[in-house]
């Protein structure tokens, strides 16, 4: 059925406004995506053995990895691995130490994936060192991770 | 059934009214859920470690809040690691090992992810999981490092 021309000059409002709160409605749900999360699982140590864990099991390789403090005032955390400090340790070495941690772990990652690793955080360390280490072994498939405080 | 042009200038709101009464529900429905976790906390990326969705993580979790400077939370209320303790060893008496997962700030020191990691340990939970950043769709997290100089 054909509707008639609209004689009155003043517009009917009512669809547009319902096609732009529409729109509102899609940009916002859209737009406002939350993150995806994902979780890094870590073990936590036994009392008994976290004294001396290299020691006794000569035949199991163990990694040790340590995050320092902010040492240089480097507020990304200095990775010491086989302890040497990766990328310098200097401030702005973080790219670098993360780069080179991420080489070590797949050699060791290519003779055996079961390799318990070890990471030991000293106290002043931030948290973000911590997850990128953890990041880095997930990468490399490395799942037995433990975690200490220093 | 034709419908006939208003004569009357006054708008019909009805419509109106309820796409804006939808945006008040959206609005409302997603603040709440928002409200139940400490907002100032800035998560690192971890792109390799397990997708959180709602298949993966247990609804029996538990989910521990520390912030830059330290504030142990649960759901916005503060809690002391002694409170966090008797709280996870409250629920590990009634359904036994659930997952654990820490979601800290990445500045957070490692002394304050320390105190709740041992709070959980002394509870009987020894596996932890750390929240990361997984899929970054905001791209409000890096404008924020940017801000910070990390």
């Amino acid at each position: 059925m054909a509707k008639k021309p609209q004689e009155n000059p003043a517009l009917d409002m009512t669809p547009m406004i319902d096609v732009v709160f529409e729109l509102i409605i899609f940009f916002v749900v859209t737009i406002k995506q939350e993150d995806l999360f994902s979780r890094l699982n870590v073990n936590r140590p036994a009392p008994a053995t976290s004294s001396a864990p290299s020691d006794s099991d000569s035949d199991d390789i163990t990694v040790t990895i340590e995050i320092g403090a902010r040492w240089d005032r480097n507020p990304n955390g200095v990775i010491v691995y086989n302890k040497k400090p990766l990328g310098g340790g200097g401030p702005g070495s973080a790219a670098a130490a993360r780069k080179e941690l991420d080489q070590n772990l797949r050699d060791i990652a290519r003779t055996s994936k079961k390799t318990p690793i070890i990471v030991k955080c000293a106290e002043d360390s931030p948290h973000k060192a911590l997850v990128d280490v953890l990041d880095i072994c997930y990468k490399n498939e490395l799942f037995s991770v433990s975690v200490f405080t220093l | 059934m034709a419908r006939k042009a208003q004569e009357n200038p006054a708008l019909d709101m009805t419509p109106m009214i309820d796409v804006v009464f939808e945006l008040i529900i959206f609005f409302v429905v997603t603040l709440t859920e928002a409200q139940k976790k400490d907002e100032t906390i800035e998560l690192e990326d971890g792109r390799h470690g397990e997708a959180i969705t709602p298949e993966t993580l247990p609804p029996t979790h538990m989910q521990i809040d520390v912030n830059a400077k330290g504030r142990i939370s649960m759901g916005n209320h503060t809690l002391t690691p002694d409170e966090v303790q008797r709280r996870v060893a409250e629920k590990y008496r009634k359904i036994g090992e659930f997952p654990v997962l820490i979601r800290a700030d990445f500045a957070t020191p490692h002394r304050d992810i320390a105190k709740v990691m041992n709070a959980c340990t002394a509870a009987g939970i020894w596996k932890l999981s750390f929240m990361a950043v997984g899929e970054d769709k905001t791209n409000e997290r890096n404008r924020l490092k940017r801000v910070r100089g990390m």
